[in-house]
């Protein structure tokens, strides 16, 4: 068993090398919805049990199916109210199950990325080669079903295994999401290859918040702001990232539709935004800054 | 029927005071008075909870709150404690910096080998360095061998002296998990003061077979740990604790002539977070502007108690 992931250095919070993002943005902001399958009978995992109840487990499955057959439509119609695109962690069966979803993610100029198959198909116990082909095939659906090339990757359930980075960045992934160890993008270390990670978060998600901290809508909205507010302010100094993960069997919910219109009306009436998608913050970070980060590094971080 | 034993129903130690021999039973209402500094009334100490949490981290007996919940690799609970370390704390060294405040790090003493620039920015900051164990995976408990619990306490107290020297005088014991032997090898190993156990709001002297330690006040109820991680309240449902108990504790220290102490626990992987920190901002400047304040750190308060009771 590994200590620690081993995939990155310790970069200190302060006199970092300034990050800048377009137009004299201070902030890079992305919203990722989580865009998933559940199945209703997957097999079992070693290390997870995929629902919680016997299954059919008619309360979970509903619960999410929800997401696709109700709460996209609304959350998709209040993001291109504000002129906020998604960057879509998707599960990539969703390209077989429900075309009508990628056809308006792809009319809403959405990117799309990988969130494996099914989020009922963990990575835990998987060797090299099966997860090479998940990666592989995931890649080909997207490019499929949409014309897009894969650059990002969230593995379902964050149930990546220890080899996972590595392969991530072999198959030629750009940006990873697994780690939560920063509030700006940072480089990663893999055995071969090039890898990223920008910042994803469950501080301010919607299912650590509403579903498993029991947190209202109102509050929800607060705290999105509070996050947005503070790191505005400290991307006057260095510029910082910050994502809204979203899920819409959640958030697409009557009930709590109104707090992601509360928000996004809060981060698009600021000026020195970023509206970007995953794609853009880890090609730009790449382009002109991650050297810079490592030479950092290399250096004790002074 | 057979039911239990029969000395189930013997009470070896049921005798006036406590069941035990490590200190004895004190009502705060007896306690002497002490006086602080230019007449405070509260002690304010922020005591900040620097933790390392390994990802193969033992699971028993019991998880420390933040420790690995999900499957193993858990980069989910990893790396958010880490973030703690390289972000959050910086967060927090940032708002005690602008109000002059000092603070104690509890400090997991692997993190000296670890993240040696972080601890030069704690000792710019003048941050009181406290021993919390050698990391969240080495928990004290019975199940412990004393020789192997001893070692660990001598590691962990090297590590910390070797980058802090003698002033690495406080000990934590991490997660507050203690075996029956912990507070005599905290004393062996040349700590003076200790705190977690959280029985009582003023210092009071706890006697080992290797000297005495001064026990100082820490919650665990009244903590960011147990609020916002264990319990999912609001941040704003501890902030206002914090600010409730210093109204008590300030209401205390006027009736009674005594100075109190007030100890926040704060941990950066929580409240060192973008959505939380001007939550924290608020609380301090809250309890400042109420005045009468002490801002010390804990073995500022240990050594202050102490002088006022000796013997």
């Amino acid at each position: 068993m590994l200590s620690e992931p081993g995939h990155y250095d310790y970069m200190p919070w302060r006199r970092r090398p300034r990050i800048t993002w377009p137009n004299g943005a201070r902030i890079a902001f992305w919203v990722a919805p989580n865009i998933e399958h559940y199945e209703l009978d997957p097999p079992p995992n070693a290390r997870r049990m995929p629902w919680p109840r016997p299954q059919p487990d008619v309360v979970g499955y509903s619960w999410r199916d929800y997401g696709n057959r109700v709460g996209f439509w609304r959350m998709a119609d209040i993001m291109a109210r504000h002129g906020v695109r998604g960057s879509v962690s998707l599960n990539v069966a969703v390209c077989d199950h429900y075309p009508e979803i990628i056809e308006r993610c792809c009319v809403l100029d959405w990117e799309l990325f990988s969130h494996g198959t099914y989020n009922t198909r963990y990575f835990y116990g998987m060797n090299e080669d099966q997860q090479r082909a998940v990666i592989r095939e995931n890649r080909e659906t997207i490019k499929r079903a949409s014309g897009q090339e894969l650059d990002g990757w969230l593995t379902p359930a964050i149930s990546n295994d220890e080899t996972t980075q590595h392969l991530l960045a072999e198959e030629g992934i750009k940006y990873t999401l697994d780690m939560l160890h920063d509030d700006q993008p940072t480089p990663i270390n893999v055995r071969s290859g090039h890898l990223i990670s920008i910042p994803y978060s469950l501080e301010i998600n919607d299912v650590p918040l509403l579903a498993m901290r029991n947190t209202p809508p109102e509050r929800f909205a607060a705290i999105c702001k509070a996050q947005f507010d503070q790191l505005y302010e400290e991307g006057a100094d260095s510029g910082t990232v910050m994502c809204m993960p979203l899920h819409p069997f959640l958030i697409g919910q009557p009930h709590r539709i109104k707090a992601l219109d509360d928000v996004l009306r809060h981060v698009v009436r600021h000026d020195k935004v970023w509206l970007a998608t995953g794609r853009e913050i880890a090609a730009w970070y790449t382009e002109h800054h991650l050297a810079k980060a490592q030479s950092w590094i290399a250096a004790g971080t002074p | 029927m057979k039911g239990l034993p029969e000395d189930y129903l013997h009470y070896p130690r049921r005798q006036r005071g406590m069941d035990h021999d490590i200190y004895p039973f004190r009502a705060l209402p007896t306690a002497k008075p002490v006086t602080w500094p230019n007449g405070a009334r509260v002690a304010l100490c922020i005591a900040v909870h620097m933790g390392h949490f390994p990802m193969d981290m033992p699971l028993k007996p019991f998880i420390a709150p933040g420790g690995m919940e999900r499957p193993y690799p858990s980069y989910w609970d990893y790396t958010l404690r880490d973030y703690g370390n390289r972000i959050g704390v910086y967060r927090l060294m940032k708002s005690l910096a602008a109000r002059s405040l000092p603070a104690t790090a509890l400090l997991s003493a692997v993190l000296a080998r670890r993240y040696p620039a972080l601890m030069d920015d704690l000792a710019a900051a003048q941050w009181e360095i406290a021993c919390a164990g050698l990391d969240m995976g080495h928990l004290h408990h019975s199940g412990v061998a004393i020789d192997e619990e001893r070692a660990t306490v001598q590691e962990a107290a090297s590590l910390l002296r070797a980058r802090f020297g003698a002033a690495v005088r406080g000990w934590h014991s991490p997660a507050h998990s203690e075996s029956s032997h912990t507070l005599r090898l905290v004393a062996e190993a040349g700590f003076s003061f200790t705190t977690g156990w959280a029985n009582d709001d003023m210092p009071y002297v706890m006697t080992t077979d290797a000297g005495r330690l001064i026990c100082m006040p820490l919650s665990q109820d009244l903590s960011d740990q147990r609020m916002l991680h264990q319990q999912h309240l609001a941040t704003e449902d501890f902030t206002n604790s914090i600010l409730a108990a210093h109204e008590t504790l300030d209401r205390e220290a006027q009736e009674t002539g005594s100075g109190r102490i007030l100890v926040v626990p704060v941990t950066p992987w929580l409240m060192g977070v973008p959505h939380r920190i001007r939550a924290f901002n608020a609380m301090l400047d809250g309890i400042i502007a109420r005045g009468n304040v002490w801002p010390a750190s804990m073995g500022q308060i240990a050594d202050h108690w102490r002088a006022q009771n000796p013997g």
